[in-house]
């Protein structure tokens, strides 16, 4: 078979992002414009007005994506599209554009999971993984352990009762003044400090199942907060441990898990994978069990669009392309 | 010229395909279907019934807003991926400038006037020049009975007889219409009280031959209100 190219188009959050994928392995072009200093002064994604940005960029993102390969419309063999999870009003503009887009140019449209396509980044760059695999997913909407024995063949193990990892990091650093997005000024503001100055707890640590509930250690570390009269002090050494006891949690999970069902390889996909604690954490602890560790490069943690058209490869292989009254949806 | 029309603006879903001497197909929908599973379907039948490649068209006609937020955008980017993936121009034209152009031969005022929920209506107030809607009271996002008061005021000034008020906020509002209007305010017969793509159709070819045309890169709908969040914090700012 000829070399398949995919343009994938994602628009599922803050980010609008288009790439071209050969054959589900490489990167032609991965184009994001990022709305981070837009949300910035409201401390977290508005969803109307990331809506309106992608309306308004998303012909200029899928052009770069473009201009940046090298290639032709006509060159690309099919259209994919994020359709679930994400903000419904961002998710709808991509996949509007990408219905259109596809039908002009007579190709196939195919609909991709966003998480499935955070999974998919660790395959973009390690193609020699092989299953069954462990894999953590921590964004800002989801926190979950997957047993996957196949690309499509995944068992939920366990995952968030309540607040996602990414949701934590963001309330978290709200609350410790240290603004928006979470994840990296968390990680910044820790660098200056200590885990384990201030004491918070390891939530379901002490249980042999997948379950995780980070609410709990947010409302923890905002008491200590008040408790320590919210002084700017205390502040790299309260993220620190904030940090540590959410990775601890996360890294001991994983860890259990991958013992437990046997598997060789682990994986971490989504955008707190980017947490560079998380990474180095995890790759310690896999190092010390023998198992090999595997996350995305940093650009492909974080939402883009290159992990859309890796993953719909797979279905374009499989001939499952979707139709023109495809919907998207909030939920998995 | 051919024209494909796309409407997404309002619970209405219309696409018609259309030339300067007649309208070739035309689909409208105010059924309870989400336009994301709607339009492109209804693109396609527009296209393949008639026969014609998305190569043919001259332009690609939207309605820019008002209306609802996620409909307008559905309808954008739909009309974007079509447009920028065969290399020809938008037209956009205002929901409330195609609303007036279902009212042809009268000189009566029109005032097309759209839902906008929290107690709000989008409206304008037209004047039939010809076939082509003028504008006469700049379209907003206004509170119902002080817009009301307004446009009959601009009806009393004009010295005109009455005013012909369509759209889907008539229903909504009619009580407050008819107290405030009187008999001077005339409500439209629901078969051209809703967005047509026809219309939007015939406004887009005339538009399209003066070459007022827009680029599919950068462009954005007309909200004409701001999102929530932006409201909130410019009050917050302000107090
Ligand atoms: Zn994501």
């Amino acid at each position: 078979m000829n070399s398949i190219k995919i343009l994938g188009i994602e628009t599922s959050c803050d980010e609008t992002a288009a790439a071209i994928v050969q054959d589900g392995s490489v990167i032609l072009s991965n184009i994001i414009s990022s709305q981070i200093a837009i949300h910035q002064p409201y401390g977290g994604v508005v969803p109307e007005i990331a809506s309106r940005h992608h309306v308004e960029n998303i012909g200029q993102v899928v052009n770069q994506a473009f201009a940046e390969s090298g290639l032709q419309y006509q060159d690309i063999q099919a259209v994919a599209v994020t359709n679930r999870p994400g903000l419904i009003g961002a998710l709808l503009v991509g996949l509007s554009f990408a219905k259109g887009f596809a039908y002009a140019l007579d190709k196939p449209l195919i609909a991709v999971n966003h998480l499935e396509g955070h999974i998919y980044a660790n395959f973009l760059e390690h193609p020699g993984i092989e299953f069954p695999v462990i894999c953590l997913v921590v964004s800002g909407g989801h926190t979950s352990l997957l047993y996957m024995s196949g690309h499509d063949e995944s068992r939920l193990l366990g995952e968030t009762r309540d607040d996602a990892a990414g949701e934590a990091f963001d309330k978290v650093a709200r609350v410790l003044n240290l603004g928006y997005p979470g994840g990296p000024v968390i990680q910044k503001a820790a660098e200056s400090g200590r885990a384990g100055n201030v004491k918070l707890p390891r939530v379901f640590l002490d249980r042999d199942d997948f379950e995780f509930s980070f609410s709990g250690l947010k409302t923890a570390t905002i008491n200590q907060w008040k408790k320590l009269g919210a002084a700017q002090e205390h502040q790299a050494d309260l993220a620190a441990e904030f940090q540590a006891a959410l990775v601890d949690v996360l890294v001991e999970k994983t860890m259990l898990a991958a013992e437990k069902y046997g598997v060789k390889s682990v994986l971490m996909a989504g955008g707190v994978a980017a947490n560079q604690y998380l990474r180095s954490r995890l790759e310690k602890e896999g190092q010390k069990r023998g198992f090999l560790i595997c996350y995305p490069s940093l650009k492909l943690c974080t939402d883009n669009a290159a992990m859309i058209a890796g993953k719909a490869y797979l279905s374009y292989i499989r001939g499952d392309f979707a139709g023109l009254s495809l919907n998207a949806y909030p939920g998995l | 010229m051919l024209i494909l029309a796309i409407d997404s603006a309002t619970p209405v879903a219309g696409v018609a395909l259309m030339d300067e001497k007649k309208l070739i197909r035309e689909e409208f929908s105010n059924y309870k279907k989400t336009h994301s599973e709607s339009l492109m379907p209804m693109v396609d039948r527009v296209m393949t019934e008639s026969q014609c490649r998305l190569t043919d068209l001259d332009g690609i006609a939207i309605t820019i807003g008002p209306g609802s937020f996620t409909g307008l955008r559905i309808g954008l980017a739909t009309a974007k991926g079509l447009a920028l993936a065969v290399g020809i121009p938008l037209v956009a034209l205002s929901t409330l400038e195609v609303l007036a152009a279902n009212v042809i031969g009268c000189d009566a005022l029109i005032c097309p006037i759209l839902d906008a929920r929290r107690n709000e209506v989008y409206g304008g107030l037209y004047l039939m020049k010809g076939f082509t809607p003028e504008n006469v009271y700049p379209p907003g996002a206004y509170e119902p009975e002080a817009f009301f008061n307004t446009i009959n005021e601009q009806v009393l000034m004009s010295g005109t007889e009455c005013c012909i008020i369509l759209g889907d906020a008539v229903d909504v509002y009619w009580e407050s219409i008819g107290r405030i209007m009187g008999k001077r305010g005339i409500k439209a017969p629901p078969h051209l009280s809703l967005p047509r793509a026809s219309a939007l159709a015939s406004l887009g070819l005339k538009k399209l031959a003066r070459g007022e045309t827009e680029n599919p890169l950068n462009l954005s709908p007309t909200y004409l209100r701001l999102s929530e969040a932006e409201i909130k914090r410019l009050k917050g700012e302000k107090a």
